[in-house]
């Protein structure tokens, strides 16, 4: 078993730790893409905020590939993808009362979108 | 899962009402927690979406009524005994032993 000696623990702090993974795998969107988050429910985790499903939403931003929590979670692997900034008006997701101005950036996993 | 932890969008419950000059910990349990959950963390026994997830299933009642580092504790908790590090007995004998003071 690894171990963090007291020696290394103070630079693991002070940097952290990527949770990057260093594969190429081909996004399914790109900046710009209008996107709908899927209405999943699953019972294990996820980090799919219950409020976004079914909204529309624009890929902001492409963050590069990470592991996705849905099956590290359940010791089902890391499940290598994209994952992507994608702004959501607060109009799409609250409603006509909402402040027109505002936006929610949302950090989505491939698996947590479709195309609209 | 669809949990308590999931609070975007309800209603009722109350501002959002930062401390001002908040300590990084509020007590000393705090402080040795946060070691303790990176040292087992470093050492691979579990990964952070399991954490996250074994904080989502903790009991909704439970889960509002406790603070920030109670939800790490009681996650800890139930990890390390799903994980094989101790089992609940072993857990239950050891916190007669705790004290605020223990190093």
């Amino acid at each position: 078993m690894q171990v963090l000696k007291a020696e290394d623990a103070v630079a693991l702090f002070m940097t952290g730790g990527s949770a990057r993974i260093d594969t190429n795998v081909t996004p399914k969107f790109k900046v710009g893409d209008t996107v709908v988050a899927r209405n999943i429910n699953p019972a294990g985790h996820t980090r799919l905020p219950r409020y976004l499903r079914g909204k529309q939403g624009t890929v902001h931003k492409v963050h590069g590939v990470f592991g996705f929590p849905d099956t590290m979670a359940h010791g089902q692997g890391e499940t290598p993808q994209n994952v992507y900034s994608v702004r959501f008006t607060a109009q799409e997701v609250w409603g006509t009362d909402a402040s027109p101005r505002d936006s929610l950036y949302i950090d989505m996993w491939d698996d947590y979108l479709d195309p609209a | 899962m669809n949990g308590i932890h999931d609070l975007g969008g309800m209603h009722g419950m109350g501002p959002v009402d930062p401390e001002t000059a908040e300590p990084i910990f509020h007590a000393d349990w705090e402080r040795r927690l946060f070691a303790m959950w990176m040292a087992a963390f470093a050492c691979g026994i579990y990964d952070d979406n399991e954490f996250r997830h074994a904080i989502e299933r903790m009991a909704p009642a439970e889960y509002l009524t406790t603070s920030y580092y109670e939800h790490w504790l009681i996650a800890m908790e139930q990890l390390m005994i799903e994980k094989g590090q101790f089992d609940a007995t072993e857990l239950a004998a050891a916190w007669p032993n705790a004290s605020e003071g223990a190093a």
